[in-house]
């Protein structure tokens, strides 16, 4: 009987993707976590099966990440890896010996399906369209229904699209370049704790939107600058000397498939960090809002994001970088992440926006979950993804202290929103 | 359910306010689904660390039971010398990697040549053999040579490893001549009989038949067919 062996991909890591493996450590890794609820308990065997059919369709998702003599690559994996069960919190770090054999994790508890990614991989866009394309095949293996391929839920018979398989950040590099020179931020500290703590409210849609139109912004914008307050009440306590408050800043993620038109399923996200000087003095709300929209129209446009592209771009295309061996590579970008990279920003708001699903697969799915991990030197982030009339804002911190999360609470009731909280027990 | 100090509106697993950890007066039923499982307690693990203290004391023991015994009945260091040279190096090349999360042969083969090259030399000193410089030095170099420069090119590059493990066998029955030869002028007991042809050609057919193997793919996807485990 002979058997015909696949000839499994190899891929060069995307521009955005070569960080993360030099900067992590073995208490950190940038992972992220996307998962579905679904309405009844999930049955892994399904799922298993179901994994099988959809990681064929994902070449540059169900990887590896191996190392080469001058970059890391990523290989496509033989079979899907095996479904794993839920530990007490999520995103435990993933290691280069995990990441080695699979770069990617499917976890189950109960009625969620949960996706655990590295972020070399993909970015939250890529890994939603993964998680869709997944629940789907599940969902129709399990009941035998016929869910339509729209929504962001791909064929998965269908063969990967080299669209689907580029550096975006290649094509839409800009012509000139940006500078790099940021204020570095006000950084949160705390009580380290060895399991991370996660707080999850839930926010009614509507609400939140009427009440950012309210304000003129944007439910991202308005996120933001409640977050942006909490954070100023959080330094006006910390640092009573006013001189000394350093800028509250919050990295924002950016889809770029949305400016640009690319059909990556790789990293195409950039961030901008709108930026508040507290030394300026009292901020009221509308005036945050004022400042975060204003800040956000001028950086997020396709001419100004390509030329942070041709940056990033420049420095892997410059051959001295090229022929330097990986381990001095990661030696030199880690040292870069470390003393500038996480030192710009006081936390990450991602906010992946509104899930939608074909009308034969919402009626299974109860619920959406994003989850950023922490930073490397900060312990917040924040994860935000709206389902039906539901926008859960997910908070991961790594410390004791969950002040961030009721100061952000106080900022949202202040606006008269009112939230759900829950927590893994921590 | 509301938490009485902030206000906040507590999903029904909830046993302590996220935000503000003020305990709810009503406790949870236990049958609501919580968010995340609740902990395991990790199963008790001998520590990487108490393993490594343990193999030290494994090794030192012996060490200092000779050393004493040697001193006993010698009064100074004579054969102990070589026993506690024998287990300074088996330390180094079997149980020191264990301290690294991820030993890197490429740095710990090398050293390990290197340690044995240093033992080799202090039994040449003591037993005043003179063979260390035109024997030992030259023989354990090469072998040193070759096993870094295998180990350095199947860990950096991805292909080819037939061809590197094949190259090595060759090298290595050359290195076998080379053996002989030196052993032939340093030691005037030993004549050239010409016994390194044997393994030469042994090592020669071996690593011929991996390069083939590395050329010729039919013949490659045949053994990994016979010989999978």
């Amino acid at each position: 009987m002979s058997k015909h062996k696949r000839t499994l991909r190899w891929m060069r890591l995307d521009n955005a993707a070569k960080i993360y493996p030099a900067a992590r450590r073995r208490s950190w890794s940038n992972v992220f976590r996307l998962s579905v609820t679904l309405t009844e308990e999930v049955d892994a065997s399904v799922l298993q099966s179901a994994l099988e059919v959809t990681v064929r369709r994902f070449p540059s998702m169900a990887t590896r990440l191996r190392r080469g003599l001058f970059w890391y690559y990523l290989q496509e994996l033989e079979h899907a890896p095996k479904i794993l069960p839920e530990c007490s919190y999520p995103l435990t770090p993933m290691g280069a010996e995990e990441t080695r054999g699979c770069a990617f994790r499917v976890i189950v508890y109960h009625k969620r399906i949960a996706v655990e990614f590295f972020h070399s991989l993909t970015d939250g866009n890529g890994a939603l369209v993964f998680l869709k394309t997944l629940t789907a095949e599940y969902l129709q293996q399990k009941y035998g229904i016929t869910i339509p391929c729209s929504h962001g839920i791909l064929d998965r018979h269908a063969p990967a699209g080299e669209e689907e398989l580029e550096d975006s950040f290649l094509k839409y590099a800009g012509a000139v370049s940006a500078g790099r020179s940021e204020r570095t931020a006000w950084h949160l500290s705390g009580t380290p704790r060895e399991e991370l703590a996660l707080t999850c409210l839930q926010v009614q849609a509507k609400a939140l939107l009427d009440k950012a139109h309210e304000y003129g912004v944007s439910v991202t914008e308005f996120l933001t600058a409640a977050m942006m307050q909490a954070l100023l009440q959080m330094q006006e306590k910390a640092v009573p000397k006013i001189m000394r408050r350093k800028p509250i800043k919050v990295l924002v993620p950016v889809n770029l498939r949305k400016l640009f038109p690319s059909k990556t399923l790789r990293n195409f996200a950039l961030y901008v960090t709108p930026e508040l000087d507290p030394r300026l003095g009292q901020y009221s709300f509308a005036e945050i809002c004022k400042t975060v929209h204003h800040f956000m129209g001028a950086q997020v446009n396709a001419k100004q994001l390509s030329r942070v592209i041709a940056t990033n771009v420049g420095d892997e295309k410059s051959l001295a970088v090229k022929l330097l061996p990986l381990f001095i590579k990661n030696f030199v970008m880690r040292a870069v992440f470390d003393t500038v990279g996480e030192r710009k920003s006081c936390l990450t708001l991602s906010n992946l926006g509104m899930v939608q699903l074909p009308e034969e697969m919402a009626q299974f799915v109860d619920r959406v979950d994003f989850i950023l991990s922490p930073q490397a030197h900060a312990p917040h982030n924040c994860g935000v993804i709206s389902y039906g009339d539901t926008v859960n804002i997910n908070f991961i911190r790594n410390i004791e202290e969950s002040e961030l999360e009721l100061s952000f609470f106080r900022a949202l009731q202040e606006q008269g929103i009112t939230a759900t909280v829950q927590s893994n027990g921590g | 359910m509301y938490c009485i100090h902030c206000g906040v509106k507590l999903a029904d697993s909830e046993k302590v306010c996220p935000l503000c950890r003020t305990v709810v007066p009503v406790a949870c039923p236990e049958q609501v689904e919580r968010l995340y499982p609740k902990k395991k307690k990790p199963a008790r693990q001998l520590s990487p660390h108490t393993a490594q203290y343990a193999l030290i004391v494994m090794f030192l023991l012996p060490a200092i039971i000779c050393l004493l015994c040697d001193l006993q009945v010698d009064s100074a260091v004579g054969w102990s010398g070589y026993v506690m040279g024998a287990l300074a190096v088996s330390y180094f090349c079997l149980a020191l990697p264990g301290w690294f999360t991820r030993p890197n042969p490429v740095v710990f083969v090398p050293c390990a040549f290197t340690l044995v090259g240093l033992y080799v030399l202090y039994i040449d000193l003591v037993t005043k053999g003179g063979w260390f410089l035109s024997f030992a030095f030259p023989v354990i170099g090469v072998f040193g040579l070759i096993v870094t420069a295998v180990v350095t090119l199947l860990r950096y590059v991805r292909a080819g490893a037939l061809y590197i493990v094949g190259g090595a066998f060759l090298a290595l029955g050359g290195s076998m001549l080379l053996m002989e030869f030196l052993m032939s002028i340093t030691f005037d007991s030993v004549r050239f009989t010409g016994w390194s042809i044997y393994p030469l050609a042994v090592l020669a057919l071996l690593g011929g038949f991996l390069i083939f193997l590395g050329i010729c793919r039919p013949a490659r996807q045949t053994m990994e067919r016979k010989l999978f485990l």
